[in-house]
């Protein structure tokens, strides 16, 4: 394979990589998301296997076989996550989740803040006594002098 | 002066291609989408002139050709299309065109093994999602109003006309270089009797050797089974983590 061979595999590659970054970038369905990720990473691919091929080695080929793998896990991840997130919102748009919070949770700062509890005295029910007597000895305290 | 003249060539197909894409973006007014078609084969062909000149074997460089126009143009019709079906049916026609070119590479094993993981398995996936979530058939409205099209895809033509522009500057896809064949070696000179364990595959002089299935798993398990052990060790975990994340779902709900 001449370095010509491979820098068309390059060319298609990089073309490849960048529509998928304008999927990326503009698209606002979640699984279109996703899907020009997994666009980008065939972009990568091609480039893997074009410089294996040129290399003569398998190693790009073994890069390929892992980049296949990490995609797998990451579709399967992506389709969890997102049938959990349209059970919330019932809607696939991207743009229902720009902000983290969610506005059917309590707020925990600000004004609706709860009042800080205030612990009761244990010995609040117990009867008052009067104090009477002498001063009591305290020890290490000032003495009492006789 | 000379080198913009040199140079200045690759922005008409870059300019061209990024007047398509924000062109076919879906949007609320409907817009003539013939224009950027003839855009975007326009700026396809013009590329393709650019390329380096065909050397060798002739059915080769015709496959090569038809594989990589497929690609690209399924790829441009999956993020311009309003519809997230046809998007992910597109997506399996990229898939099925990168494979001709990883055959093209030598390599049917990994060609093979992408058909059955991404036609047979991500985008049947796919495709029950998009059914299930959006059973009303019509498109929604968040598909065709994409965020900021012209904007997004312009710097994404400017990180490819760079690329290009660096791929030049290497070897010359204008055919400055078509003269000097560049040597067909490795960046990094390896001494041949430096083998990282025992079973590691030696390097070999046939070229239709690489992609085969001894080759690949000898380099698989010997130079690389930590990794093998870790890349099965995440499968594993995402395994788990899909179905704790998945929703538990009550009768007839999704």
């Amino acid at each position: 394979m001449t370095a010509h061979a491979l820098e068309n595999q390059l060319i298609v590659g990089a073309t490849l990589f960048v529509l998928g970054m304008i999927g990326f970038l503009t698209r606002r369905n979640l699984i279109l998301i996703m899907l020009s990720a997994e666009l980008m990473l065939h972009g990568v691919s091609v480039n893997l296997t074009a410089f294996s091929k040129y290399h003569g080695n398998p190693q790009g080929q073994v890069f390929t076989i892992f980049v296949l793998t990490i995609a797998a896990c990451e579709a399967g991840l992506a389709l969890s996550l997102i049938l959990s997130l349209y059970q919330r919102r019932k809607s696939l748009d991207v743009f229902l989740w720009g902000k983290l919070g969610e506005d059917d949770l309590p707020v925990l700062s600000g004004p609706a803040a709860p009042p800080p509890v205030t612990h009761p005295d244990p010995n609040a029910d117990l009867p008052q006594l009067t104090p009477a007597g002498r001063m009591p000895k305290t020890p290490g305290g000032t003495q009492a002098k006789t | 002066m000379n080198w913009t003249q040199e140079n200045g060539i690759l922005l008409i197909p870059l300019g061209l291609a990024w007047l398509s894409v924000w062109w076919l973006m879906p949007s609320a007014k409907q817009r003539p989408r013939i224009l950027g078609g003839l855009a975007a084969i326009a700026s396809i062909v013009m590329l393709q002139m650019m390329l380096l000149p065909p050397a060798g074997d002739l059915i080769r460089n015709v496959l090569f050709y038809v594989f990589a126009a497929t690609a690209v143009l399924c790829a441009g019709l999956m993020i311009t299309d309003k519809n997230p079906v046809y998007a992910a049916l597109w997506f399996a026609l990229v898939t099925l065109a990168v494979c001709g070119l990883f055959l093209l590479n030598s390599a049917p094993f990994l060609a093979a093994s992408t058909i059955i993981v991404y036609a047979g398995a991500i985008i049947v996936t796919f495709l029950f999602v998009i059914m299930l979530a959006q059973q009303s058939g019509s498109t929604a409205s968040y598909d065709q109003q994409p965020f900021q099209p012209g904007l997004a895809s312009f710097g994404a033509f400017v990180l490819l006309g760079a690329l290009f522009f660096t791929l030049q500057e290497w070897g010359g896809i204008d055919g400055k270089d078509a003269s000097a064949d560049a040597r067909p070696g490795q960046f990094i000179t390896v001494p041949a009797d430096i083998h990282p364990n025992p079973l590691s595959q030696p390097p070999s002089d046939n070229p239709k050797e690489i992609g085969s299935l001894r080759v690949l798993g000898r380099s698989l398990f010997g130079d690389y089974l930590f990794a093998v052990e870790l890349a099965g060790t995440v499968l594993l975990i995402a395994t788990i983590g899909a179905i704790a994340i998945a929703p538990r779902r009550s009768q007839g709900t999704l």
